[in-house]
């Protein structure tokens, strides 16, 4: 799909592994004859950027209601027969008959498809927070995967890299997440390639909260801090996402800015540096220092909150973090196992070693206890 | 009626309160209009014929008027060596609007006992003065302080009679008895806890963060004061149903000490410099 656009191909065939394009100037005669009888499994979808050629504005893919129907996924689904057809239906009745049906994307999604039912109520817990400080920004997040009142998974990263300055730490429906985070990465990067250039975070942030504007009222829950650096400088095709360990952390971004890059282009002034913007599929978009997001967040914000300030370390942000992520963990529920770190700079995304967090826990307990024994010690010495 | 009661003045209970009025020996009874301990029927001046239970169901229910009970505070307590730090914070809400900045939600039951109070003001107010009638019968009649632990199920008790009836009251008592310090939550669902740190309130999950994470068994009297005044300060911070001022209390070996009463938005400022 990248290469076909990059290459300006203006319609598309329709590709089984894809759903079709909802465009206005869908040419039905130009389908390839891919599709066997029946329903592909194309249910998935995907955004397009502006820009490919007069085209479009953005055009969003929406779910095929035949999908619906078919799918294997049964959650009590209702029949979907009597979705919307329109004109551009009838014509491709006529020429392929074997073709799904396609509704052109009402308002909201809600009008192709009733929401179906889900088999079990979705819980969103977690402790996820973002916060900018001189030398980068921290994201950091637990690793505990909770449905219905059970650990699903006891490792799954929340904190996920988008591009080399990017991360987003997600909260809400794993699902969700994965997916709109895969679909964020590639549309950042058909527009790096196109323009040469990193989208900032402000954008991407922008970008997602359009991508999710259809699906509000229904039960997509999203909510997303997207933690990066804004460079000025190009960065060429082959910097690729590497894990940068032994940089320092508190390079200035004045000098980053103009190494590395082969075509400079010019920066848009005080555009550089850290930048934390918190997205949620409810459709709020704020730019902020510090988010926390998650059923752990107020244990989180308060130490956060006493913490972070603009002029400290790496090493301090890193430990506030930790312990926020660890006191959250401590009190929540839903929060728990270990703790993910990641530090974008100038120079990109470091991720630090993922620590469990019941070894945290003995820890401080053993040292408590020594340090009783010490002050007793002490007492009886005296 | 204390008086009534130490010297043994028996009187029979009537089931209906209302009958009462008229009678010939109404000047020696007590009139049932509040809680009397010992006695084996429950004496609360119901209205007659009004059911508590159902009556709030019909305000909790979608479809009827929806009374949204909002335990709007933070308050937290904590034990350590040299005694129990209480710091509350001081902001009356009534739905979306300030009822008062400057309220008082720490109850002195004696020199020696703390109550906090979250949840329904009325309630918790009502209740623990309640609370502090029968802690002074208790001394009066065995010459001895009520413990801690007396205390509070005293007041757990009380709430069990109206289990289900509506109270809203989450409550820490403190003391300092023979056993030493002690620290006691209790709740409207008849909920006793005993604990080395609580917060109740809908600021409490902030107010947890900080005191878990400078919790120390052996700081100094400063330190623990300073860690009760950061739990309240970054929790009226965060919660917008908690504010106005910290009250600071500390319970120690001969009876609680007023520390201080400090407005939050100064002490943010001091403890947030790099933020502003």
């Amino acid at each position: 799909m990248a290469l076909q656009n990059v290459c300006g191909l203006q319609h598309p065939p329709l590709f089984p592994e894809w759903s079709a394009p909802l465009s206005q100037s869908f040419m039905p005669e130009e389908s390839t004859p891919l599709f066997g009888g029946g329903v592909q499994h194309g249910g998935a979808f995907s955004a397009r950027l502006p820009g490919r050629g007069a085209l479009s504005p953005l055009e969003f893919y929406m779910p095929i209601s035949e999908y619906l129907t078919q799918s294997p996924i049964n959650f009590g689904q209702i029949s979907l027969s009597s979705a919307p057809k329109n004109l551009l239906n009838n014509n491709i009745d006529i020429i392929h008959p074997s073709m799904p049906c396609i509704s052109l994307p009402p308002p909201t999604p809600c009008s192709i498809s009733p929401s179906v039912p889900l088999p079990f109520t979705l819980s969103h817990g977690t402790t996820t927070l973002g916060f900018a400080f001189q030398g980068g920004v921290i994201a950091a997040a637990d690793t505990r995967s909770s449905c219905a009142g059970q650990v699903a998974c006891p490792n799954a990263p929340k904190v996920l890299p988008i591009h080399s300055h990017l991360v987003g730490t997600t909260s809400g429906t794993s699902a969700d997440c994965a997916l709109w985070k895969r679909i964020l990465s590639r549309e950042l990067r058909l527009y790096q390639l196109r323009h040469h250039r990193r989208l900032s975070t402000g954008g991407a942030a922008k970008l997602l909260s359009h991508m999710l504007h259809p699906f509000k009222g229904t039960e997509l829950c999203v909510a997303a801090t997207l933690c990066g650096w804004d460079g000025g400088g190009e960065k060429d095709e082959n910097h690729a996402i590497t894990q940068v360990t032994e940089s320092d952390s508190s390079s200035q971004s004045a000098a980053v800015c103009k190494s590395k890059s082969q075509q400079v282009v010019t920066a848009r002034s005080g555009m550089c540096g850290p930048r934390v913007v918190y997205v949620c599929s409810d459709g709020l978009r704020l730019q902020g220092e510090l988010f926390s997001v998650g059923s752990g967040s107020p244990y989180a914000y308060s130490i956060l909150d006493s913490g972070v300030h603009w002029g400290m370390s790496a090493q301090e942000a890193a430990c506030v973090a930790r312990e926020a992520v660890y006191r959250a963990t401590h009190r929540d529920a839903y929060s728990g196992n270990n703790v993910d770190l990641y530090h974008v700079t100038a120079e990109g995304w470091r991720r630090r070693e993922r620590e469990n967090l019941k070894d945290e826990y003995y820890r401080e307990k053993e040292k408590e206890r020594k340090r009783v024994a010490e002050r007793k010690n002490e007492k009886k010495g005296v | 009626m204390a008086l009534l009661d130490v010297s043994g003045y028996k009187y029979r209970p009537r089931p209906n309160s209302a009958s009462q009025f008229g009678f010939k020996q109404t000047h020696f009874l007590d009139r049932s209009i509040h809680y009397s301990f010992g006695t084996k029927c429950q004496e609360f001046a119901v209205p007659v014929g009004v059911d508590p239970s159902t009556f709030l169901k019909s305000c909790s229910c979608e479809d009827g008027v929806s009374i949204d009970l909002n335990h709007g505070t933070t308050t937290l307590a904590f034990k350590f060596r040299h005694g129990v730090i209480v710091a509350v914070d001081s902001r009356a809400s009534a739905g979306k609007y300030i009822a008062s900045q400057d309220v008082d939600k720490v109850i002195e039951i004696n020199p020696y006992l703390l109550g906090t109070m979250s949840g329904s003001a009325a309630d918790c107010q009502y209740w623990e003065r309640l609370l502090a009638k029968e802690c002074r019968l208790y001394k009066l009649r065995n010459k001895e302080r009520i413990s801690v632990s007396a205390a509070s199920k005293l007041l757990c008790n009380m709430m069990l009679g109206y289990r289900g009836m509506g109270l809203s009251m989450g409550s820490m008592i403190c003391g300092w008895d023979k056993q030493g310090p002690g620290l006691y939550y209790v709740d409207d669902n008849g909920t006793r806890l005993s604990g080395r740190m609580f917060s109740t309130g809908c600021g409490n999950s902030f107010a947890y963060g900080i005191v878990d994470s400078g919790y120390r068994e052996d700081m100094t009297v400063e330190e623990a004061y300073e860690l009760g005044r950061r739990g309240i300060a970054h929790a009226t911070h965060r919660d917008a149903y908690s504010g106005g001022v910290v009250n600071l209390y500390h319970m120690q070996e001969d009876g609680w000490i007023k520390v201080c009463k400090e407005d939050v938005s100064e002490l943010i400022h001091r403890y947030k410099k790099g933020m502003f």
